[in-house]
């Protein structure tokens, strides 16, 4: 065992090493220990270089808020993370990490001539630095600032772990497993509420697991929490480690993230690495104890300068001493205790220097009876130490001079700026701060939700008055619910009550121009930094933060925050509630990606919905794109055809014989009740009351504003049942704009709307032989033109399956439309697929269905309109009842701006060199025109036409409808393109083929 | 009931896919809501999440004036409805094909729906139930006992529901 | 995220299941072509930008499917009530002394 560490202290395993690496060499920890406390076991108090100086620098905590112990862990390919926290990592066995920032080695690194540069790196000097020239903006400062930028090194690999999700309600959420959280949990679940206990570390207990000489009811604070643990356990309480609450939102939504198996050797099969959980709570309880703040002086933020609070973490939790040979500076009475347990466990503790004149007296005592050396109302005014501080020079203060120096050896040095309660989750909350101006410190004050706050949270210390706020707490919540609950104090000897103040940075006798005195140990931001920048016309928190980047860093300025805002005060003359503070925001602490997505990665990234024949399409070899939410088949390429080749193919296929189309994704919904035709008279701009059951009709559906919202056939089965078809993309929302109309504005209206889109599966039929092939499977209906004319619509039996048949053609041939019950569409699909091979019949997919239509000019809504086409503009005039008194949108189509001339319509395109044209390409009509043109429009579809040999397009123009045979530009990068405006109906402008 | 299904040994929770059996939505105004209960020979109960049953039906309140109903035998509540609809407008409509049920059971089937479902499912009575979301697809949930549960999914959202409960069960199989 | 009370369900529930539907009280014409161009615009654009107490449309579209209105606090996001789809514009004074 190292000489660091020390027999029979800590929580940690003696009998189970765990070898790990830190940047190439093999070190040997014990299991329980985090890389931070193996490293200072193995007397290794550099861990890394500073963001913008590269300062050598060690583990400052023993927890989340860490500044700057960050490394690199690895756990195999694509198990890379940067910026770990060394505090927070536990040891593994073979967990490879490695220290950031440096180059070429953590002890040798070039980037340290920052450090003597630090003049040209002040506050603001982003700002200031990369003014000029401006030829340099994007060539040298650019890419300098990026490079510069960031801490750690990102993941390249695709991050191969799982991560879960989980939802649950609980009636008291208590955020803290300390002292305080312990007693308030278990008090409210006495009251039988369902109560859990969160906390971000691997082992509850809080300040109690490094105060284990408190005796609390008579047992020793360790025993005595393992016997709350195991009542806790009894009464039902969830206890969670692990697990930050990582933001507290409206109405006791809080989310946290259980990190479950970064600390296992071994993670067993199907394990998550993360777990997300949201909960909603009825009460919460924050228990989240104090932030140690640091001193602010030269240098003090050398390796082996730590918080007075981590050094006693380290020294009773994991059993490692972090120094033989200690310094202490404080202005808080704990700092007292950590340098006692670090006598008691055989470590000389030099001198403790306070700030502060007076002491109370038993401390004093108890330092005197350890032979510690107090010296009251002291100043720190330097360290000495390139990669491990050596010794702090102290002087004292009289009258405000600070008097003359002396330097003390030391190999660690404690320091103890006071503490912070932990106010971030409540922040998140909006709930309003307090300042107390005897704590110098900030306190919660009104709040927004259903909280309580306990123990070292809202500013208390010590272990009797923490417990006893906990219990109070915990029946506070407890009587919110409308529950019973009871508890008494619980007896404490040996506690440890403490008080203290706030401070700026420390007086000195040097120059404070030249001291390095931080505040913000990860953005590297000085005291000096803070008073340049007040100095520089700063003058709210927020603007001084933005511009010092004080408080900015992946800790978000956990130690750092109360700190500056005390030194802005100061230079501004103002109390620190004038100067404000800055916002808290989720989440607590940094969060993996992974965390946030959940299940919601590869292949189940985001809903995928396929049709009951997207099998038959996969084995098929489809190739598939997605439409909203459906993937569909795009076409169907055969042996070694290319997208177009194979478009080509099935085209031509349909036109000359017969194709089969999946077309099953279109919205269905059953309007159906004694006002089916007045709904449908009131919603689509078509008049509906003189269609004949049996009969079908084009539907157009307009916004209240005019414009084109969705479109598809209507077939009338009876007087009150229609069956209305949307688009793909468009039948959830005119589901919704259905029954919002139905439901608000029409509520007298009888007549009810039921999505039938998966109740069918439609399989659509179109070419000249498209009746030959149905006619094999259909029976009970005579298909001939004469009994079921084009736009007719009848349920009959197909292949032995009840169905709903429509005559109705989206491609300008011979058309059917074959609706089944879903579950067997593929039984439907394959009875037609061996009915049309006489045929040569074509499986088509959505691309071929573009141009055949894109042919005949029919619009798809939201390719060729874009929410701001109007029938008119469209050239869909005959679609409206003209005759009818109203209906959605009808009004709009008087509106000024609808009727003026000059708004942009729908016309076709050919171009004259037989280039085909991008879609989405601008169109102008004079092409010599001085920059910017003025663009007349744009190409919404364009597709190679095999049955006209050509390209074709559809574009809106404005007045494009007045300007046929015209001819427009297209500037394009490789020169520009002249087109020819036309009908949009390309291919059998007569419909001839339809009547077939 | 067999016992296979309640062979918990190897899994957390157990899905299966229940086979099709006839559905139908049914609308109808509140007013007629006992006229027309009394004409289908059905109880239509009128919070919404409660559940009733007749012999050879399931009846699931969804909405005011919304049921969903399970039928052993459809034509003659088909017939029923055809006969009542002249003096009881209303909607009967058939979605047999429109949801796939899945049974989701087991000892860990209320933490495999909270993977996805917001709401405070363990609240729900045995009974009852509601249309709700897992993950991002509206799905009804029928909690027919304690770790016992049915859920109609949509047919084209089902292989999205399915992969992801897929996955929730190596989680849960993982004891992590 | 937000709890909403569902006047329908009875219940009070997570935001998830709910979609916002615009601003309530704003009825379609009974007859729109008597309208001026004016009147049919303000009908069609013009919307409140409330500071406060807003009234809103959700629709529990993820549960029982119905439209319904909402006394939505625009600055705390809370909800302050919920009624249903029909029923009269509540008075705004009751409305914030009983949320409070």
């Amino acid at each position: 065992m190292s000489r660091h560490r020390i027999p029979g202290m800590g929580r940690v395993d003696p009998a189970a090493p765990v070898n790990f690496t830190f940047d190439g060499r093999t070190y040997q920890g014990l299991r329980g220990d985090t890389v931070a406390s193996a490293l200072l076991a193995n007397g290794v108090h550099l861990m890394g270089r500073s963001f913008k100086y590269h300062r050598p620098r060690g583990a400052v905590t023993a927890g989340s808020e860490e500044p700057n112990a960050l490394i690199g862990t690895s756990r195999g390919p694509g198990r890379f993370e940067p910026n770990t926290r060394a505090t927070v990592q536990e040891l593994r066995a073979n967990l490879t990490t490695e220290s950031q920032n440096k180059w070429p080695r953590l002890s040798f690194d070039i980037g340290a001539l920052n450090d003597r540069a630090y003049m040209l790196f002040s506050a603001g000097f982003y700002y200031k630095t990369f003014m000029w020239p401006r030829s340099f903006w994007d060539k040298v400062y650019e890419p300098f600032i990026r490079a510069a930028a960031g801490l750690g090194k990102s993941p390249t690999e695709t991050d191969p772990d799982n991560y879960a999700h989980r939802n649950l309600h609980t009636d008291v959420l208590v955020v803290g497993g300390g002292a305080a959280g312990i007693a308030a949990a278990l008090t409210a679940a006495k009251s039988g509420a369902r109560v859990m206990l969160v906390d971000e570390n691997p082992e509850l207990g809080g300040s109690l697991l490094s105060d284990p000489s408190v005796r609390i009811e008579g047992r020793g604070s360790w025993a005595w929490l393992a016997e709350q643990l195991s009542q806790l356990r009894a009464a039902g309480v969830r206890l969670m480690t692990r697990t930050t609450a990582i933001g507290y939102y409206h109405q006791n939504f809080v989310g946290l993230v259980e990190r479950v198996t970064d600390h296992l050797d071994q993670p067993p099969h199907g394990a998550p690495r993360e777990r997300m959980w949201h909960v909603r709570a009825g009460q919460v309880i924050l228990a989240q104890g104090a932030l140690e703040k640091p001193l602010v002086f030269d240098g003090n933020d050398r390796p082996g300068v730590m918080l007075a609070g981590a050094a006693q973490t380290y020294l009773n939790r994991y059993g490692v001493k972090v120094g033989d040979n200690a310094a202490v500076v404080t202005s808080h009475d704990s700092a007292y205790y950590a340098a006692f347990d670090l006598v008691d466990a055989g470590a000389r503790v030099a001198v403790i220097a306070d700030t502060r004149t007076s002491v109370r007296s038993d401390l004093l005592d108890a330092a005197r009876k350890r032979g510690i050396q107090v010296l009251t109302g002291h100043t720190a005014t330097g360290t000495e130490g390139r990669l491990r501080v050596k010794s702090v020079r102290v002087n004292p203060v009289r009258h405000g001079q600070v008097g003359a120096g002396r330097k003390i050896a030391c190999d660690a040095l404690l320091i103890c700026g006071g503490w912070t309660p932990s106010l971030h989750l409540f922040s998140h909350t909006k709930g309003s701060l307090a300042w107390d101006a005897d704590s110098r410190t900030f306190l919660p004050n009104h709040k927004t939700e259903a909280c309580q706050i306990a123990g070292a949270g809202r500013g208390l210390w010590g272990y009797g008055p923490v417990l006893a706020d906990g219990v109070k707490a915990g029946i506070a919540a407890a009587k919110a619910l409308g529950r019973d609950a009871a508890g008494s104090d619980a007896r404490v000897e040996g506690d440890r009550p403490g008080t203290g103040t706030s401070q700026t940075e420390l007086p000195t006798d040097r120059s404070p121009s030249k001291a390095k005195a931080f505040v913000d140990y990860q953005n590297d931001v000085t005291a000096k930094d803070i008073r340049l920048a007040v100095r520089e016309g700063m003058r709210s928190i927020e603007h001084v933060k933005r511009y010092t980047t004080n408080g900015m860093a992946t800790d978000q300025g956990k130690m750092s925050n109360i700190n500056g805002l005390m030194i802005a005060a100061d230079a501004l003359g103002k109390e620190p509630p004038q100067v404000g503070l800055t916002t808290f925001r989720p989440p607590y602490t940094p969060t993996s990606f992974g965390a946030f997505a959940g299940y919601h990665k590869g292949a189940t990234f985001e809903i995928t919905r396929k049709t009951p024949i997207d099998p038959w399409a996969e084995a098929q070899g489809a190739v598939f794109e997605p439409v909203s939410l459906w993937r569909r088949a795009w076409y169907f390429p055969q042996g070694a055809e290319d997208m177009h080749q194979a478009v080509a193919r099935e085209c031509r296929a349909t036109r000359a014989s017969v194709g089969m189309f999946d077309a099953s994704t279109l919205g269905k919904i059953e309007v159906t009740g004694p006002d089916a035709v007045e709904f449908m008279n009131r919603m689509y701009t078509n008049p509906w009351t003189k269609l004949q059951p049996g009969r079908c009709r084009y539907g157009l559906l307009l916004g209240e504003d005019g414009f084109i919202r969705d479109d598809g056939v209507i077939g009338r089965l009876s007087p009150d049942l229609f069956h209305v078809t949307t688009t793909t993309g468009g039948a959830a929302r005119v589901m919704n704009m259905m029954e919002d109309y139905l439901q608000t504005e029409w509520p007298d209206l009888d007549v009810w709307l039921t999505s039938t889109t998966e109740q069918w599966a439609t399989v659509a039929l179109n070419g000249p032989n498209a009746r030959k092939v149905l006619e094999k499977l259909v029976e009970g209906l005579d298909l001939s033109d004469v009994n079921f004319p084009h736009m007719s619509v009848a349920e009959c039996t197909v292949a032995g399956l009840p169905a709903r048949l429509f005559r109705i053609s989206f491609t300008g041939e011979l058309g059917f439309e074959v609706n089944v019950p879903a579950r067997h569409g593929m039984q439907l699909w394959q009875a037609i697929h061996e009915a049309g091979q006489q045929y040569d019949i074509c499986p088509y997919g959505t691309e071929t269905m573009h141009v055949l239509r894109a042919e005949k000019g029919y619009i798809i809504v939201g390719q060729d309109t874009d929410g701001t086409v109007t029938p008119q503009d469209a050239g869909l005039d005959w679609a409206i009842g003209k005759a009818k008194k109203d209906f959605v949108g009808k009004r709009s189509l008087q509106r000024p701006d609808i009727v003026a001339p000059n708004r942009k319509q729908l016309v076709g395109l050919l171009t004259e060199n037989g280039t085909r044209l991008e879609e989405g390409a601008q169109i102008v009509l004079d092409p010599n025109q001085s920059l910017p043109m003025t663009m007349a429009g744009h190409v919404t579809s364009s597709y190679d036409s095999v049955a006209l040999g050509r390209p074709i397009a559809m574009a809106v123009i404005t007045g494009g409808h007045a300007m046929m045979g015209r001819t427009v530009h297209i500037p394009m990068p490789e020169g520009t393109v002249q087109a020819t405006i036309t009908s949009t109906n390309f291919y059998d402008p007569d419909g001839e083929r339809l009547k077939a | 009931m067999t016992t296979q299904r309640h062979d918990f040994d190897s899994a957390p929770f157990l899905i299966e896919e229940l086979p099709w059996h006839p559905r139908f939505s049914l609308r109808v105004r509140p007013g007629n809501r006992a006229a027309l209960a009394a004409a289908l020979s059905l109880d239509l109960p009128t919070a919404i999440g409660q559940r009733a049953t007749a012999a050879g039906a399931e009846v699931f309140c969804l909405g005011p004036d919304e049921w969903t109903i399970l039928v052993d035998n459809a034509a003659p509540l088909v017939a029923a409805s055809r006969n009542a609809y002249g003096q009881i407008p209303h909607s009967l409509v058939e979605i047999s094909d429109r949801e796939i049920t899945l049974r989701i059971s087991g000892a860990q089937a209320l933490t495999a729906l909270t993977t996805g479902c917001p709401r405070d499912i363990e609240a729900m009575p045995v009974g009852q139930g509601a249309r709700t979301l897992y993950d991002s697809a509206t799905v009804t949930l029928w909690r027919d006992d304690r770790q016992d549960f049915r859920m109609d999914v949509w047919r084209s959202f089902l292989p999205h529901v399915r992969a992801i409960l897929d996955q929730v069960m190596v989680e849960l199989r993982s004891g992590l | 995220m937000l709890l909403i009370h569902c006047p329908y369900c009875d219940a009070t529930l997570p935001e998830s299941e709910f979609a916002y539907a615009g601003e309530a009280h704003i009825n379609r014409p009974a007859d729109p072509s008597t309208l001026t161009d004016e009147e049919w615009r303000d009908y069609l654009f013009i919307r409140t930008n409330a500071r406060g107490p807003h009234f809103e449309r959700w629709r529990h579209v993820h549960g029982c499917a119905r439209f319904f209105n909402a006394v939505r606090d625009t600055v705390s996001d809370r909800f302050l009530m919920t009624y249903k789809a029909g029923e009269a514009r509540p008075d705004l004074t009751a409305v914030k002394e009983a949320a409070e």
